[in-house]
């Protein structure tokens, strides 16, 4: 597999929402608007890469029935220092990003992909795999969440087209799932071709 | 690797120790910086709650503690005339969906009138979306306080009779928004001396609210569709 195959993978293939259909619970959480999805996406890609990238290293001194209580102490301290450092050095970061930082722990994403990818595979790959199932994230979560701001808010990035008129419900959760059901619909029709 | 019981506990054991030694010295290097940024922030809110004014803001800081909370009135003033109140206050008697919300609440004096200057939130921990949209500039909420006498205002939302315009979808969020201001205006009288003590005041205002509001306690924000 090629190294650009690695990236592009995660975004079609094997892309982690509509695909493999891993991480639904922040999925459905966060999605209200396609910023709050862009910035849990951006979030995870940036933990991922990195968890990937230790776990490639650490993968041939790790005991195999060890391997997962190893891999999610490596995941949570990650959280926990990039939410640290955030918060000390990048405030204005932290503002918009803050509440998503500590859903990334128990998100299966992360550890679906250690397990199944960098586990097995060396450094490089291991971080471009991060990079590609990140992406694929990212913009699965900006698309839930830009159908569900421009249905339910009327509004796209926080840019207000029809204020008031648009039904409330895409907003809430019940909207989340129907959002999530079309394009999962959509998105499996067009790649599967 | 093979599994046998000297290398997994070997390996478990070195590798949440390292973990644990890194989290605590990130932990060390940041804490100072952090609790500065937090100061620098709840510091300029308290000018941001309250009008413009020129000279040096010089800030005289009173604290009262109400059970575990408390509510930090900070009277700011400049050239020797005060300017006004900023009061951080958390939600007391409710907290909000997430955690209880705190709110920093400017008041200034125009003659006998008490006006409510501005809104900052402090913390917050609301879904992003609904209740998180407190902290907008210009929502419902807000608009239904900044300006506005606090005598004449009734410290709960529309559907229980107050006169706070909840968010769309979040009423509980906005029960909690309308708890933290009365916390504030309770302060801020508190600072003035034309209250005994808060634990008074809380008991004898927030009473009748509390009795009105069981009922529905359970209700989910989902069920608020048609509270526009």
């Amino acid at each position: 597999m090629s190294k650009l195959q690695l990236i592009t993978k995660g975004i079609v293939k094997e892309n982690p929402t509509f695909a493999l259909i891993l991480g639904m619970c922040p999925t459905l959480g966060v999605t209200s608007s396609a910023i709050n999805g862009m910035g849990m996406g951006v979030a995870t890609m940036a933990v991922l890469i990195m968890s990937n990238m230790v776990i490639s290293m650490i993968k041939n001194i790790v005991p195999d029935k060890v391997r997962i209580p190893v891999f999610i102490v490596v995941i949570a301290s990650f959280v926990t220092i990039i939410e640290m450092l955030m918060k000390a050095y990048v405030p204005a970061l932290y503002a918009s990003l803050g509440v998503f930082i500590p859903l990334i722990v128990v998100n299966c994403i992360i550890l679906g992909r250690a397990e199944a990818f960098a586990s097995k595979n060396g450094l490089v790959d291991s971080a471009l795999d991060g990079i590609g199932i990140g992406l694929g994230f990212t913009l699965s979560l900006t698309a839930i969440g830009a159908m569900r701001e421009i249905l339910g808010a009327g509004s796209i990035f926080g840019f207000s087209f029809a204020p008031g008129v648009m039904p409330l419900l895409f907003i809430l959760a019940p909207g989340g799932f129907f959002a999530l059901g079309y394009l999962m619909v959509l998105f499996n029709k067009v790649a599967k071709r | 690797m093979k599994s046998t019981l000297k290398n997994m506990v070997l390996v478990l054991f070195s590798i949440t120790a390292i973990a644990a030694l890194l989290v605590g010295l990130v932990n060390n290097l940041t804490k100072s910086t952090i609790a500065e940024t937090e100061q620098r922030n709840k510091d300029l809110a308290k000018l941001e709650v309250l009008p413009e004014f020129e000279g040096e803001p010089q800030l005289e800081e009173k604290c009262r503690e109400i059970g575990d909370f408390k509510v930090n009135v900070t009277i700011v003033s400049a050239d020797d005339k005060v300017v006004g109140y900023a009061v951080e206050a958390p939600s007391i008697t409710r907290g909000g969906y997430g955690d209880r919300i705190y709110l920093m609440v400017g008041f200034v004096e125009e003659g006998d009138n008490t006006l409510i200057s501005g809104v900052k939130v402090i913390s917050q921990k609301e879904t992003p979306g609904l209740g998180a949209n407190m902290t907008n500039k210009g929502n419902s909420l807000e608009l239904s306080v900044v300006g506005k006498n606090p005598t004449e205002l009734k410290f709960a939302v529309k559907k229980d009779g107050g006169s706070f315009d909840a968010l769309t979808g979040s009423t509980i969020s906005s029960r909690a928004y309308a708890n933290a201001i009365e916390t504030a205006y309770a302060g801020y009288l508190w600072a003035k001396g034309e209250l005994p003590s808060l634990e008074d005041a809380k008991s004898g205002a927030t009473k009748e609210h509390d009795e009105a509001k069981t009922n529905d306690e359970p209700e989910a924000q989902k069920g608020e569709l048609s509270n526009e």
